[in-house]
């Protein structure tokens, strides 16, 4: 009964012999949102490139992660997938909270009760004294269903901007949407968590893995985000 | 021992009047466990006092309406539906068991204990065992939240503590917590495992042993894997990522040796004092002694089955009533009458009716009268 979580997991920069050189930093994200959502698939796409096959139930929390390279500096990305039940969250799940740098909440769009859902997860997260200065991004997931769509892109948009978020509608199914491939870069699974390390590249106190690191990138211009469907944060924000 | 001798050490034990349950226990245990599905199908019912030939009638086809966790079952078990097609039997035997006893919560992952006991046992059989399972067993990982389950967790650090000081200190300094053993525990490996066979084996293992049981097994693995915890980096993220995964070629019978040694070792009750484990109240602990009790008393199936062909007046009548939720299968009174009719009237169907009221009084009361 092996879940994704666990063998059938890939994760491309975990074994020894491809540790990253220390002073690579890390950049925290947690994903968060009710069970079934597409949390699972979305972390997975992002750091194995493709859809699962099959998903089962996370338990508790999993941790997927991947290297990227963000003009010309090596991140580490670590993705902290966690489980939906509400059960889980309120006791569980806690502990993970600590020390991440950006929150990434998901809805379903064909779901209406886990759009109804996410204030009840941003609470949960100012509970956890992540305030409105950790990065926040709202996500609408399975976009590819078109026909039974529930919560559409205007509601959604007023919620996210009433709560300063920038807003990606994807699907972590066939995230270049229908007639494309898979490739990456037409990818916008891809482009939305590359959005978030920018911001996160780009803001000046920047909590490092490792002690001090003497170069620190220049400001990154975030020209892809806005293209690939971000709203929200604005250009000069970033 | 050979296998051949383990089998005729199994069918003589079962055969006892009453059952030789000692030897069904250190049969699952030993070396091989339980063997086959068919021992499987013969030895756990006993494991858990259940009647074979009395097991409650398949769930009917209300028991999928509106129940308050249905959606979640529903989402869970079509995600594992591709690895076990037996889905609708899944979620009925899930939802029969919800509706039967409103205090048992649904958490994601009691899907996995539930179709590994119907893989094995059939519909009806699982039904009874799963029932049995959630009472006890489980029943700390079924409250309304999860603090009881994170209270079974805390077990875990004390024994590494107790055998190895300085990976105990490496992971404390980690701060990796506990919920890499989670789904570990909750459903007693079978989320985790990709090879069926071993989950079986260590539910032959769990099923014959204390509750607390997965937790030494966890303890058993992260020693076993000592070398490799301590060369990771000391980051919560690491430590928990390695250890969350847990390796396909696992030497389970060496581990599963040495969990039991730990547990003789270290007991619960003397880590609860040594480690100061502030004293919550284990439902799954406190009624264990009861629940063992009540498995000492047990007829073999030879005349189960003829008790049950020929039945008293009065069980004869109970066979007749439809089935109906809220009637005499219902509300949590099942497994006591499960218990007293199935058996002819022994000690241990006495004893296990005493625990299951007294459990809804509460432990105390239970510590009590044993
Ligand atoms: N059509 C479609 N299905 C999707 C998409 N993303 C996820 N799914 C499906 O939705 C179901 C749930 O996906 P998961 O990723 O397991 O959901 P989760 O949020 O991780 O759920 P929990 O672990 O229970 O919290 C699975 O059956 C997926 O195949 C998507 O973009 N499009
Ligand atoms: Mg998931």
């Amino acid at each position: 009964m092996a879940g994704i979580g666990s063998s059938l997991e890939f994760s491309g920069s975990l074994t020894s012999s491809s540790l990253p050189p220390p002073r690579t930093r890390i950049f925290k994200i947690i994903v968060i949102g009710d069970s079934g959502v597409g949390k699972t698939c979305l972390t997975y796409r992002f750091c194995a490139g493709k859809f699962p096959e099959k998903t089962e139930a996370t338990i508790g929390v999993d941790f997927r992660e991947r290297l990227v390279d963000i003009d010309g500096e090596k991140i580490k990305i670590q993705l902290w997938d966690t489980a939906g039940q509400e059960r889980f969250r309120k006791s569980m799940v806690q502990h993970y909270y600590r020390n991440v740098h950006a929150i990434v909440f998901v809805y379903d769009v064909t779901n209406a009760a886990s759009f109804r859902s996410l204030p009840a997860w941003i609470e949960e997260c100012q509970q956890h004294a992540l305030g409105s200065e950790v990065p926040r991004i709202l996500v609408g997931n399975k976009c590819d269903l078109r026909d039974s769509l529930q919560v559409s892109t205007d509601t959604a948009q007023q919620f996210a901007d009433s709560h300063s978020m920038p807003l990606f509608e994807t699907s972590a199914k066939s995230p270049g949407g229908p007639e494309e491939g898979t490739h990456r870069d037409s990818d916008h699974v891809e482009a939305i968590f590359m959005t978030v390390a920018h911001k996160l590249k780009s803001q000046k106190p920047l909590i490092l893995s490792q002690p001090p690191a003497e170069s620190r990138g220049p400001t990154v211009n975030l020209s892809r985000a806005r293209d690939e469907g971000g709203r929200g944060w604005s250009c000069s924000s970033c | 021992m050979g296998k051949k001798q383990k089998l005729a050490e199994i069918h003589q034990a079962l055969n006892c009047d009453p059952v030789d349950i000692e030897t069904l226990r250190r049969a699952a245990v030993s070396k091989g466990g339980l063997l086959t599905d068919e021992i499987r199908r013969k030895v756990w019912p006993k494991l858990l006092n259940i009647n074979v030939f009395d097991l409650p009638p398949k769930p009917g086809k209300d028991v999928r309406e509106n129940h308050r966790d249905h959606n979640q079952v529903l989402l869970d078990v079509r995600r594992s539906m591709k690895r076990f097609p037996k889905g609708k039997q899944l979620i009925d035997i899930i939802l029969d068991v919800l509706k039967c006893h409103p205090q048992l919560h649904y958490y994601q992952g009691y899907h996995d204990v539930a179709v590994t006991l119907l893989l094995v046992v059939g519909e009806r059989m699982a039904l009874a065992l799963l029932d049995k399972l959630s009472n006890f067993h489980l029943r700390d990982f079924m409250d309304p939240t999860m603090d009881s389950t994170k209270h079974i967790l805390n077990y875990l650090m004390p024994i590494l503590e107790q055998v190895d000081t300085e990976l105990h200190d490496f992971m404390i300094r980690a701060e990796v917590g506990t919920i890499f053993a989670l789904s570990w525990l909750i459903t007693w490996y079978g989320h985790v495992l990709s090879e069926f066979k071993y989950t079986l084996r260590l539910y032959d293992f769990f099923l014959a042993s204390h509750p607390l049981m997965p937790i030494y097994l966890a303890a058993a693995i992260v020693l076993h894997r000592e070398k490799e915890v301590k060369t990771t980096e000391c980051d919560m993220a690491m430590v928990h990522h390695l250890l969350s995964r847990i390796p396909q070629d696992l030497p389970y019978e060496l581990l599963i040796a040495q969990a039991q040694e730990l547990f003789d070792h270290y007991p619960p009750s003397v880590l609860a004092k040594k480690a100061a484990l502030q004293s919550r109240k284990s439902l799954s602990i406190s009624t264990f002694q009861a629940f063992q009790l009540s498995t000492l008393h047990q007829r073999p199936d030879s005349v189960l089955q003829r008790l049950t062909k020929n039945p008293a007046p009065s069980s004869s009548n109970m066979a007749l009533l439809p089935r109906e939720p809220s009637s005499l299968w219902g509300q949590g009174n099942r497994v006591v009458k499960m218990a007293v009719w199935g058996l002819s009237a022994t000690l241990g169907a006495a004893v296990f009716a005493v625990a299951q009221t007294a459990m809804e009084w509460g432990p105390e009361v239970l510590l009590q009268l044993f």
